[in-house]
């Protein structure tokens, strides 16, 4: 238990930090990395724990993010229930792109299968233009709506406000929280069993293929309702911002140097990657080659991740 | 639609195909060998592209020279990215995904470096020979020709340099199993080295020939390397028969679906046969099962 409390110290700490130097820029960025720490943690699930390399995780989020919006647009659905839906859908969408992926042994097959239907639908949602205006953006997204509290009054949610950071930090919370309990539990030793050794943890009685999905279905729908959430955040969606390669990269940069398998890895690699990519801007055009740089030196220096390099090699 | 529009189309299919096959030839070559995936493939592609419009806009040279140029060029870089990058990762914990962020790391580096350096602007390469074949009322402009018959010559020398020559064979021996290859003598550090090279200059090949066709920018890599990538799982990795058997595949179903419906939606069927292979053939069509 004690290493409960440590994250809950540390959560209470992220969540006073607003408070401390409330400029707009500084929460922005904070919900940023709380969003990616949320979405990277819900990937190490499958790639890292269940041992599926998945490569099209932005698919469950962007899916997440149109779904969410177009029902609040379209339907009038309150984005509240558009979190649900939206994580609903992803995790539907899991369930489908896992049934093939299942017979798959090798990391590469599922990682360029599940980077296929990411592809796919990307093009789906820039083809159908008249539903999503295709790369034209769809914009107008309603803000999340005000609720009231019993002890902290109406929260209402204007512009990129401290409401959103809130709301991301209950978000990520309970993200941890339930991937906390799910790694200590018997599914989660079944998990650790088949990553270790698929042909062993199946003779032992492991459903193999049952484990599986259910796994990646829980991640697609974490990567749901953080996509939704973003849909209501930044309130304009391109597919290219939401289905696009370069997210599944920064999902995969964070993870792994932070620590692939590892409870904190990927929350430790979402914030520095994050942080470094917005105070790199101060490098103007420099920023991406300083980037793709830093990428390589870290890798080098931490092949296992920041959070083996400093705890040893066995946590997990 | 008449019959010379089709014939015209399978055989633009052809040259995709023919690229895809050069393409991802590379990819699974390094599978096999180094049991990694290389994001930075789409790069050398690039740099091939760029080599070529630098001999032939600004060095004057002709492509007779400068194809090769450029092709020699991204090898080295290749050589000096495993020697520098993949060489220290080997046999360290974490091998298993440590070369996807180093590879991504790479392409995004090699990307914004031709960025600053060049511009990011779309630079136009001339045509290689002008003019084109025509039979019973179809064009094909020799270039596209060119394309095709390049890529058969190169893909069948690198089969006939694996099958036949000692290297060749310490490569096969290397991607069946690397203890017992090493035990035999075969320096794997060195297949390793030689097989980025290889592979390299693979891509920049396919960028070199393709380029007056397409113009060039720091970006020409990353969609064709995602083509390349399922060209390899849908023939097999590791298989080289695979590769080309996909990649003509590909080629050919982009070009139909072109014909047939409409060129947004080529994309789309393309990703639609890569799961449909593997959800029928997990191991791809000419892959074996132990992958």
């Amino acid at each position: 238990m004690r290493e409960a409390h440590v994250y809950l110290g540390v959560a209470i700490l992220v969540a006073l930090v607003p408070l401390v130097g409330p400029d707009p820029y500084t929460v922005h960025v904070l919900t940023l990395c709380l969003l990616y720490a949320a979405l990277s943690s819900s990937w190490n699930l499958v790639s890292g724990y269940a041992g599926l390399f998945s490569f099209g995780h932005q698919a469950f989020f962007g899916l997440g993010a149109y779904v969410s919006a177009l029902l609040a647009m379209k339907a009038g659905v309150a984005p509240w229930l558009g979190l649900v839906i939206g994580g609903g859908a992803a995790g539907a969408a899991g369930l489908l792109i896992a049934l093939p992926c299942l017979g798959l042994r090798a990391p590469p097959y599922v990682a360029i299968a599940t980077l296929g239907f990411a592809e796919i639908c990307r093009f789906i949602t820039m083809n159908l233009v008249g539903l999503t205006r295709g790369e034209l953006g769809l914009g107008g997204i309603p803000e999340m709506p005000a609720v009231h509290l019993p002890l902290f009054g109406t929260l209402s949610f204007g512009a990129r406000g401290l409401p959103y950071f809130y709301l991301i930090l209950v978000i990520y919370v309970g993200v941890m929280a339930v991937l906390y309990r799910l790694v200590r539990s018997p599914l989660g030793l079944a998990l650790k069993a088949v990553r270790d050794s698929q042909d062993a943890a199946e003779s032992l009685g492991v459903n193999v293929k049952r484990t599986k999905l259910i796994v990646f279905g829980l991640s697609s729908v974490i990567a749901g309702v953080t996509g939704a959430f973003y849909a209501h955040y930044v309130l304009i969606l391109t597919p290219s911002s939401v289905f696009s390669v370069p997210i599944m990269v920064e999902i995969v940069a964070m993870t792994l140097i932070g620590g692939l398998g590892t409870f904190v890895g990927p929350s430790v690699g979402a914030f520095a990657v994050t942080l470094l990519l917005e105070y790199l801007r101060v490098l103007g055009d420099y920023r991406l080659l300083i980037y793709g740089t830093l990428l390589i030196v870290l890798i080098l220096l931490m092949p296992a991740g920041v959070v083996r390099r400093i705890l040893g090699q066995r946590v997990s | 639609m008449t019959g010379a529009l089709i014939v015209e189309q399978l055989f633009n299919g052809l040259v995709s195909g023919a690229i895809y096959a050069l393409m991802a030839s590379g990819l699974s070559l390094i599978w096999g060998t180094l049991k990694m995936l290389n994001f930075a493939h789409g790069e050398f592609y690039m740099l091939g592209g760029y080599g070529v419009y630098l001999g032939l806009t600004l060095g004057g040279l002709s492509p007779l020279v400068a194809v090769p140029l450029a092709v020699l060029g991204a090898a080295l870089v290749g050589m000096l990215v495993e020697r520098l990058i993949i060489h220290r990762l080997l046999d360290k914990p974490g091998w298993d995904e440590s070369p996807v962020i180093a590879t991504l790391g790479v392409s995004i580096l090699l990307q914004n470096l031709v960025l600053h350096i060049l511009g990011e602007r779309f630079q136009n390469v001339p045509y290689y020979v002008e003019g084109g074949l025509s039979v019973y009322g179809m064009r094909m402009a020799w270039q596209r020709v060119l394309i095709v018959a390049a890529a058969i010559v190169v893909v069948a020398a690198t089969v006939a340099v694996l099958k036949s020559t000692r290297w060749g064979m310490a490569v096969r021996a290397t991607a069946q199993d690397r203890d017992s290859a090493m035990l035999a003598g075969i320096n794997v550090y060195a297949v390793y080295l030689w097989t980025f090279g290889v592979t390299a200059a693979l891509a920049a090949l396919a960028g070199a020939m393709l380029s007056p066709i397409y113009s060039v920018n720091p970006w020409m890599g990353t969609a064709l390397l995602l083509k390349a990538f399922i060209v390899c799982v849908v023939g097999g990795l590791g298989s080289l028969g695979g590769a080309i058997l996909g990649g003509i595949l590909l080629g050919t179903a982009e070009s139909l679906t072109v014909l047939l419906w409409a060129s947004e939606w080529k994309d789309v069927v393309a990703f639609l046969i890569l799961i449909l292979v593997l959800w029928f053939r997990p191991a791809g069509l000419m892959g074996s099962r132990q992958w």
